[in-house]
């Protein structure tokens, strides 16, 4: 008898471990493309928004004004996760399931309306999270209405690292995409460590915050990685600016085998054209040369043996390693044929990082919603509680972690190489085996160890006093 | 004679929904009301110059920019310094804008005034964005710590609650919209009016033009500043493109026309339709260019007196005896 | 030649290239304001639009040299259109009205561009005849740059011919320096009037189809451009074509000498000049005081 007992207690405890186990692990979790539901009913331009009971987000972005564009690529991406989730059932938080409902919020690239937009989603449309931003002057202005409101936001693409250090940092924000210095590190552990040709580099960068930031980050790394290189000149360019050529004109001269810029479009794109119509082609280590609408307008020898940061790659070598990452790949391509306008252009075609840093937004966005299912709750210190110190492999095998000191992500990163079409087969490893017919596209991808271009941290902070760079106390 | 209790009974009305409107409206919308009322004594001083005494100024940004930065760096710097020191300063840094730019601008009137102040406000623009050590660039100066409402003895009060600062901030633009209501009606006034109407005249009346527009262009600019001043004040941010760009010299223009330029409330009724506008186009469109430009080219076309005068007609309309000749308005 | 003598010429080829750009777009806005009194702010937004209707004809007839002339020509109907429907009637009250009006329009055609071309840029490449280098010892220039000096100078040229040289030049003269007594004399101003709108509007196109193969053509294509030709105006003198061609020219040199020798201090140069010329002479360098 006593036996018997005995096993069935042992049968009970290994049964409820196995419903133990999974609450106790909610650390890493993992993007899993066979649990994606059938996207074949998705498009942007009608995305359906569940009401009710729901979650909601609010994706701050300029959706008027010059910059619309821009907005736009992040409803897309928004929408085709919501879309997914929705499609899936939603979210068990609170225990229900809820539906998530996205809400454009529209600052007009404008701080003050910014602040505008952000309150009166937070007080009127009781969102849950604001994500975002274009320009990190908005993106501040989101991080200080989530202190003052204590709601969660989420940079998915403002690169600044000030905006996580000691006068603005706040627990209600997390960073999920790499910051300018992760950038510049990692391009010049490039051609530090794996190129090792070139010597002398021509930075060009916007006058503002952020191109200032560029450039100190790819000098750090250089100082820390190819101290052989030379910069043979440093200038910053109004923003906005229309004519290039006297610029250009300097770095013709000054003997430049590589010009570094973290210029965006509309500088990105007359910088690249002046400059390969005044003659000059030399090799660009650029983020935001990755358009497709402007590499095609340049052309396939323009943008032939562009070095561009991406947020988002693979293993070495291919684009789609990986079964599970051809069928990913085409949860949006076979999709993308169908859409119409302004959803058909090239610059959606692939929805990867070759196109305008896509692939990477959809991947953090995928992440917040793994962390609020993790965390079963909308409530914000739940969400810090799961988020701080999180791991998450995303569909690219990438692992990123959110450092729980300043909340800024950690993870390895990649510089792709561009090159012709008819080379291009090696990374597009799947017909039709090449990116775009018409421009240069990645032929190569390689990885930089996030050891070697993690993101600053202010030790100026008290959490991060003393602390290493996975945010660890150095012993 | 039955003007004078309608009068008082609709102020009184007015200042009640005043008082209560923060719990009538909630967080939101009394926050959308400080911008309103800030961009209604901006216009207001903008309309100092233009509808009383002819002058327009295609600039005015700058002095609410320099107003707004004054304050933050000030308050960004200087530690524990106070409130009204902070605004002062504020103030102060816009007069002597004022100062520094009257020998020049005194002297032309018209066309020339107004190319001078767009000239001299992109200046402001251009300086404020190159200055980065002083003005933080294109973010601006933001996070500086706000002291609180504080007199010895009288009251303390924490406006870093939007509540709170909607009190404050009414008290200090309505003090100021009052000061300036009175200047337009001293002598001093009326030779403002008649520099704008006849400047020839005013000269051989013995009054020394430069001098009487060095002090209202003076009186314009200072107290554009405080409107930047409190403006940085509420934000808690201050950037070069939101407080120098051209976008913040229009918006008193827009604000005045579509107001009423003959009416001292036309700019406060401006920048109240504007508000609402604003608040429509970002709530339900986001084709927020051609919704506004297409109202604003309606307005100018059908519309060129303002809301105010579209105001007096309908009061002439509606208010005096059949036979009275609603032409005959009473003139300021 | 040394290569320092070389970077010089270039540098100065740059500034006369974009000085050139700068007065096609002025020279419309001065003479705009020069004889109706009208500082169009939606000058640059014309601009703009030359450089969509650019694009939109290269894609239709695949030609640079049909969008060349056809898409000014529809700029400049436009242009015709708004001030025949719309700023005519706001004559009479005055400038700020007027003024208030162009910003409406200007805002209208940014909203329009949207809808119709979307928000992304637009590719527009060098035609094949001008694409290339030119070289000439040691020098290097490209030959489509060339193609704009002498664009401007060709169109520069004509304005010249046109204004100094027939009738209809000589009552444009007379209506940019007194309207009043134009129309006193019997001509109708308000025809010519309309002709002069519609051609600073046809300017503005030009140079926004000159523009557009090196150019992002983006929505905010105006916002850039606006602002340099207000300058060069407020500088020049109001109706001073002369004025805006010698000052175009002088912020262009500015403009690529400062990033050569002073980059740090290249965008303030610009409105320091403009600040200095103004305190001497507040009508501009050219300009006719009231």
């Amino acid at each position: 008898m006593k036996a018997l007992r005995f096993v069935v207690a042992v049968v009970v405890l290994c049964i409820l471990s196995l419903f133990l186990i999974p609450q106790a692990r909610a650390g890493m979790d993992a993007f899993d493309v066979n649990k994606m539901a059938d996207m074949s009913d998705f498009d942007p331009n009608h995305p359906v928004i569940p009401t009710g009971d729901t979650i909601k987000i609010a994706l701050v972005a300029s959706f008027s004004g010059p910059a619309a564009t821009v907005a736009q690529m992040y409803w897309a991406c928004a929408t085709f996760v919501a879309h997914d989730i929705n499609k899936r059932g939603g979210i068990l938080v609170d225990g229900k399931r809820k539906k998530i409902q996205l809400m454009k919020a529209d600052h007009m690239s404008k701080p003050a309306q910014t602040k505008k937009v952000c309150e009166r989603m937070v007080l009127h449309e009781k969102v849950n999270f604001l994500i975002g931003t274009n320009g990190s002057n908005n993106m501040k202005v989101i991080n200080q209405v989530a202190k003052k409101y204590k709601v969660i936001a989420q940079d998915f693409t403002a690169l600044s690292d000030e905006l996580y250090n000691a006068t603005n940092f706040t627990k209600y924000s997390f960073m999920t995409v790499p910051s300018c210095e992760v950038v510049g590190k990692a391009l010049a552990y490039y051609y530090g460590k794996i190129r090792r040709k070139e010597k002398k580099f021509y930075i060009l960068c916007q006058d503002y915050l952020f191109g200032h930031s560029m450039a100190k980050g790819f000098k750090r790394g250089l100082e820390l990685y190819f101290p052989e290189a030379e910069i043979v000149g440093e200038d910053y360019h109004k923003l906005f600016l229309k004519d290039f050529a006297p610029y250009l004109e300097k770095i013709k001269a000054s003997g430049a085998e590589v010009i570094y810029t973290g210029d965006w479009i509309p500088d990105a794109e007359n910088f690249l054209v002046q400059a390969r119509q005044m003659g000059i082609t030399l090799p660009v280590a650029n983020l935001f040369l990755n358009e497709p609408n402007m590499l095609h307008r340049v052309g396939i020898a323009g943008t032939n043996r562009l070095v561009n940061f991406s947020m988002c790659g693979a293993a070495e070598g291919s684009a789609f390693p990986t079964a599970d990452q051809v069928k990913y790949y085409h949860k949006w391509h076979d999709q993308w044929k169908k859409w119409k306008a302004p959803y058909n252009t090239y610059l959606y075609e692939h929805g990867w990082s070759a196109s305008g840093s896509m692939g990477s937004y959809i991947q953090q966005i995928y992440w917040l919603m793994s962390v609020i299912k993790r965390a079963g709750s909308t409530d914000p210190d739940k969400i810090i509680d799961v988020w701080e110190g999180d791991s998450y492999r995303d569909v690219f095998n990438t692992v990123y972690y959110m450092r729980p000191s300043d909340h800024k992500v950690v993870a390895d990163y990649y510089v792709q190489i561009y090159g012709p079409p008819e080379e291009q087969k090696a990374c597009f490893n799947i017909p039709p085996y090449y990116w775009f017919k018409g421009c240069s596209n990645p032929i190569k991808i390689y990885r930089i160890p996030a050891l070697r271009c993690a993101p600053p941290m202010d030790t100026k902070m008290a959490r991060c006093k003393g602390r290493d760079i996975w945010g660890n106390l150095i012993k | 004679m039955k003007n004078r209790p309608v009068k008082v009974i609709l102020w009184a009305l007015f200042l009640g929904v005043l008082v209560f409107y923060p719990s009538l409206f909630g967080l939101y919308f009394t926050n959308i009301f400080v911008i309103f009322s800030i961009y209604a004594l901006y216009a207001t001083t903008f309309n100092y110059l233009l509808g009383y005494t002819g002058l327009l100024s295609f600039g005015h940004a700058m002095f609410f920019g320099i107003g707004g930065y004054g304050t933050a760096i000030a308050l960004e710097r200087i530690q524990g310094l106070p409130l009204l020191p902070a605004i002062i300063i504020g103030t102060l840094a816009a007069v002597m804008l004022a100062l520094i730019l009257c020998p020049l601008l005194v002297r032309v009137s018209g066309t020339a005034f107004a190319m001078l102040t767009l000239a001299f406000g992109q200046l402001m623009h251009v300086l404020a964005l190159k200055l980065r050590w002083l003005t933080g660039g294109e973010d601006g100066v933001g996070g500086f710590p706000i002291p609180p409402f504080h007199i010895p003895g009288v009251i303390s009060l924490d406006i870093t609650d939007p509540k709170k600062f909607y009190y404050f901030a009414m008290v200090v633009l309505a003090l100021s919209m009052w000061v300036i209501w009175f200047f337009t009606k001293t002598p001093f006034g009326s030779i403002q009016t008649g520099i704008r109407d006849n400047p020839r005249r005013v000269e051989y009346l013995g009054f020394k033009l430069p001098h009487t527009k060095a002090v209202v262009f003076i009186i314009s600019g200072g107290f554009a500043g405080v409107a930047g001043s409190i403006y940085a004040l509420f934000q808690n941010l201050i950037s070069a493109d939101d407080a120098f760009g051209i976008g913040n010299s229009f918006a008193p223009i827009i604000m005045t026309v579509v107001g009423g330029i003959e009416s001292f409330f036309g700019p406060i009724f401006g920048s109240a339709i504007l508000s609402f506008i604003d608040e429509l186009t970002s709530r339900y469109t986001e084709r927020v260019e051609i919704v506004t430009g297409l109202i604003l080219i309606l307005v100018i076309m059908f519309a060129p007196k303002g809301f105010s005068g579209f105001l007096r007609f309908m009061r002439g309309k509606w208010l005096s005896p059949p036979n009275a000749n609603p032409a005959l308005e009473e003139t300021k | 030649m040394e290569s320092d003598t070389v970077l010089y010429i270039s540098q100065a080829m740059h500034g006369l290239a974009y000085g050139m750009v700068l007065f096609l777009v002025s020279a419309g806005l001065t003479l705009i304001f020069g004889m109706m009194g009208i500082l169009n702010i939606a000058h640059a937004s014309f601009f703009m639009l030359g450089a969509y209707f650019c694009y939109q004809v290269l894609s239709m007839t695949g030609n640079f040299w049909v969008s060349l002339i056809v898409a000014p020509v529809i700029v400049g109907l436009l242009g015709v259109l708004c001030e025949r429907y719309l700023l005519r009637k706001l004559h009479a009250y005055g400038h700020v009205g007027e003024l208030l009006l162009t910003v409406g329009i200007g805002m209208v055609i940014l909203g329009s561009v949207k809808i119709f071309w979307g928000t992304e840029s637009l590719p527009v490449t060098v035609p094949q005849i001008l694409k290339g280098l030119v070289k000439l010892g040691g020098l290097e220039y490209p030959i489509y740059r060339l193609f704009i000096i002498a664009l401007a100078l060709v169109i520069l040229a004509i304005m010249g011919l046109i204004l100094y040289k027939t009738r209809l030049g000589m009552i444009v003269r007379g209506a940019v320096s007194d309207a009043e007594m134009v129309n006193a004399l019997g001509i109708n101003v308000p025809a010519v009037f309309m002709f002069v709108f519609g051609f600073g509007t046809w300017l503005a196109g030009v140079g926004g189809v000159a523009v557009a193969p090196i150019l992002t053509v983006y929505p905010g294509l105006s916002d850039q451009v606006g602002m340099d030709a207000f300058v060069v105006v407020v500088t020049a003198g109001f109706g001073s074509l002369k004025g805006a061609f010698i000052v175009s020219i002088i912020f262009g040199l500015l403009s690529s000498f400062g990033v050569q020798f002073v980059p740090k201090l290249a965008p303030v140069l610009m409105f320091g000049f403009m600040a200095i010329v103004l305190a001497l002479k507040p009508a501009g360098i050219f300009g006719e005081t009231e």
